[in-house]
């Protein structure tokens, strides 16, 4: 969000992230990190509570989590009216700086660079584009990859279900293992009405742009080793018949092929990640995480033991596991 | 520590079942409807700055971000 934060500023979109870190913690990182946009303190999670995403699985007596939020993201418009939210069914999963920007302006606005490929055969020409974070591919963080077709003007492309003998529109994507590649949102066809042969059609025309989510899980992208490769491939199978209010062109297939970076996690300085293999933030985190510790297990301290113990006894359990499958 | 892939095969630095893998159920809603008026609120900022939402927005679409933590 902060590489994207121009884009914000120049939309007049205003940008806020709230936490229930203190305010030393959020300086240290607003600070370190280069952040531009305001890290709001809640400091006992009385906004996160009064917003109906407290993390309610986490009890008070689980240490330092007690308070943390399901993360995600609120957009309201001018008159202050949520138009969107996005919230997910892992915490891991969080949408591009640039996805909630599009959401707040109602339209796609900035133009990303991330990878792109195009083609043109004969007659349709298709564009590939990874929009999000430059098109980098991390664990859980949701990039759409963009497939746009240039259709001359007069003909179209047909939607399901096409006309009987008639290829309606496909598009495949491959990736490596580990990318997890989400169902396309396709926009809306037009009806056509060809009244010479009775049949009412679902076509697109002009430029219309397929979206498909896709993040990285842990077998290609982990957060606790470091990446086996730096770039991943992608193979985009389009398959689709053009025609025009006479005629039709035989049905078509086209592959392109996308190159797109993998990178790695970004995380606190902090015993607990060390040696994994991330990004590490311009901060030490230490010193935060005591004075949270602190405010947290204070008033129950018999409970952090507890805490504790149980945290052994899932390592133990996750052991045990990874045994029983080795 | 013992690395294991949930059922979306993401993983992290702690076992299945600790707390800190707990995510949002898919069951209902939780927060604010679309249509409703985002809840104001009154924070302090990283430098103690005080910043109330809908006064500081004033009338600019805003995307507010709730994320877990900065120190761990």
């Amino acid at each position: 969000m902060r590489d994207a934060y121009p884009h914000f500023e120049a939309a007049g979109v205003k940008l806020y992230a709230v936490s229930y870190d203190d305010t030393e913690a959020l300086r240290a990182f607003t600070e370190g990190q280069s952040i531009p946009y305001p890290l709001l303190s809640d400091i006992d999670s009385e906004v996160i509570r009064r917003y109906g995403i407290l993390n309610d699985q986490v009890k008070p007596g689980d240490a330092m989590l007690y308070g943390i939020p399901y993360p995600g993201a609120f957009v309201c418009d001018e008159s202050g009216l949520v138009t969107a939210r996005f919230f997910h069914d892992s915490y891991k999963k969080r949408d591009s700086a640039e996805t909630l920007l599009h959401a707040a302006l109602g339209q796609v606005k900035v133009d990303d660079a991330g990878p792109q490929a195009s083609t043109l055969e004969d007659t349709i020409g298709i564009s590939l584009q990874i929009r999000g974070g430059g098109g980098r591919i991390r664990q859980g963080m949701i990039r759409h990859l963009v497939v746009r077709f240039d259709i001359p003007e007069g003909l179209h492309i047909y939607g399901a279900p096409a006309p009987e003998g008639m290829q309606a529109l496909s598009i495949r994507v491959d990736g490596p293992d580990g990318l997890i590649i989400e169902p396309m949102n396709a926009p809306a066809t037009a009806p056509l009405h060809l009244a010479s042969m009775e049949l009412d059609l679902n076509v697109w025309q002009g430029t219309p742009e397929f979206i498909i989510p896709l993040y990285a899980n842990g077998v290609l992208a982990s957060e606790v080793r470091p990446l086996d490769q730096e770039t991943i491939e992608l193979t985009v199978t389009a398959s689709y018949q053009a025609c025009d209010d006479a005629t039709c062109l035989l049905p078509t297939t086209q592959t392109l092929h996308l190159t797109a970076p993998l990178d790695v996690v970004d995380i606190p300085q902090l015993a607990i990640h060390q040696g994994h293999g991330q990004r590490e933030g311009n901060y030490d985190a230490t010193p935060h995480m005591r004075r949270l510790l602190k405010r947290k297990i204070k008033k129950t301290p018999f409970k952090f033991l507890k805490f504790i113990w149980r945290s052994l006894r899932l390592e133990r359990a996750g052991k045990a596991r990874r045994g029983q499958k080795d | 520590m013992v690395v294991e892939r949930d059922e979306h095969g993401f993983d992290a630095p702690v076992p299945l079942g600790h707390p800190a893998r707990a995510s949002m159920p898919t069951d209902r809603v939780y927060g604010p409807a679309i249509g409703t008026r985002l809840p104001d609120f009154t924070l302090v900022d990283a430098f103690d700055r005080t910043l109330r939402l809908h006064e500081d927005r004033g009338q600019a679409p805003a995307v507010v971000v709730f994320f877990r933590s900065a120190v761990w």
